[in-house]
């Protein structure tokens, strides 16, 4: 894709990202959540012309980049510690959700089986990413798969609002906060928003919560594609689908962790990385915003929106116990 | 003329290899340049 493509969309992902960083200081609310705000009154109030689309649509790579270079601020020491308990929360919080969407949508709701399983994907893995895989997978209409990706991005706009509140409301530690964050809420972008919008340690927790959740669409996709194929319903299952749906990002991130904790950084080093990937999420965070479309929102259907609803409930009111007893 | 060439010819290999890696992969090269240019550069990042 040739550069003149993408530089429209840059240039308004680079003026959006120093806008927000100027309004949150001078409002003093954090430049994260400015920046999706930003992101959706400009795509939905003002309209982006459509030679922007290219290089807004940029914003997932900026996400990566920065959670791989975020891998430099985390404390290897602290994650070993605490790090084996909350990965068996996230296998169970992971397994619960898929799980009770399944059972929900198949069983209570009557919704079609392929679009209880893209529901499940995305409320149990990473959102509007593990429907696309998985949807791949077991040969879903485009139809099932804009339904539930609306869904998904439905209750990202929802969580992104509610988490913060109720984490105040509760005075939640920042590990905590960022790990309920991680382990229950939805997509990966509103998750590290909402985490670092906290604290920096929520927004560490949350991002590395949310990775090792992540990891397991290769599983996942797996899964299913073994289900639909066994039921000859065309579907393909391969062992390659683990390393192809790995997020590979999460090695960078493990990389960078891996060489901070050798002390190959100075301190001055460590704090320009950290503004670095600062910059990166304000870039990521604006492009998000121009995706939350509340036209598509208001299409949502009701019971596609009731089942992940009791599924999110019931994930994040467990998760939420179980790790105010863990720390 | 021939360095002119060299360039032209590195820029599109460049940007043939950029566009065959998967977008994960290409987070990771963004990070891997931005942790060379500051930790071998020593270049400041402002906030």
């Amino acid at each position: 894709m040739g550069v003149r493509r993408l530089l429209p969309g840059l240039v308004a992902l680079c003026l959006g990202a120093v806008l927000a960083r100027w309004v949150a200081r001078v409002v003093g609310v954090n430049h994260l959540l400015v920046a999706i705000a930003l992101g959706v009154i400009v795509s939905n109030v003002v309209g982006l012309p459509d030679e922007c689309d290219p290089g807004v649509a940029t914003h997932k790579l900026w996400l990566g980049s920065g959670i791989v270079l975020m891998g430099a601020s985390i404390s290897t020491a602290t994650v070993l510690a605490v790090g084996g308990p909350v990965f068996l929360v996230v296998l169970a919080v992971t397994g619960l959700t898929l799980v009770v969407v399944e059972l929900l949508a198949r069983n209570v709701f009557g919704l079609t089986e392929r679009l209880g399983t893209l529901l499940a994907a995305g409320a149990s893995i990473c959102g509007v990413s593990a429907v696309v895989a998985v949807a791949g997978a077991v040969r879903a209409t485009e139809d099932q798969v804009a339904y539930a990706a609306a869904t998904v991005l439905l209750f990202d706009a929802i969580t992104i609002v509610v988490y913060p509140i109720v984490g105040d409301l509760l005075e939640l530690s920042g590990a905590v906060f960022g790990t309920w964050a991680g382990v229950s809420m939805f997509s990966t972008g509103p998750v590290v928003a909402v985490g670092f919008a906290y604290s920096d340690a929520a927004g560490q927790w949350a991002t590395m919560t949310k990775l090792s959740r992540n990891a397991l669409i290769g599983v996942v996709v797996l899964g299913y594609a073994s289900y639909y194929a066994r039921r000859g319903d065309d579907g393909t299952a391969s062992v390659r689908t683990l390393w192809a749906e790995f997020p590979k990002f999460v090695l960078g991130f493990l990389a960078l962790a891996a060489l901070s904790s050798l002390g190959v950084f100075s301190s001055a080093q460590q704090t320009s990385i950290e503004h670095a990937y600062n910059w990166l999420f304000l870039l990521a965070f604006v492009g998000l915003g121009t995706e939350i479309r509340l036209a598509d929102i208001r299409s949502t259907g009701l019971l596609p929106a009731v089942v992940v609803l009791l599924a999110l409930l019931v994930g994040s009111l467990l998760s939420l116990t179980v790790l105010s007893v863990l720390f | 003329m021939s360095t002119s060439i060299e360039r032209w010819r590195l820029r599109n290999g460049i940007r043939a290899r950029w566009a065959a890696l998967e977008r994960d992969w290409q987070s990771v090269v963004v990070g891997a340049t931005i942790v060379a240019l500051v930790s071998g550069l020593g270049l400041p990042i402002p906030w």
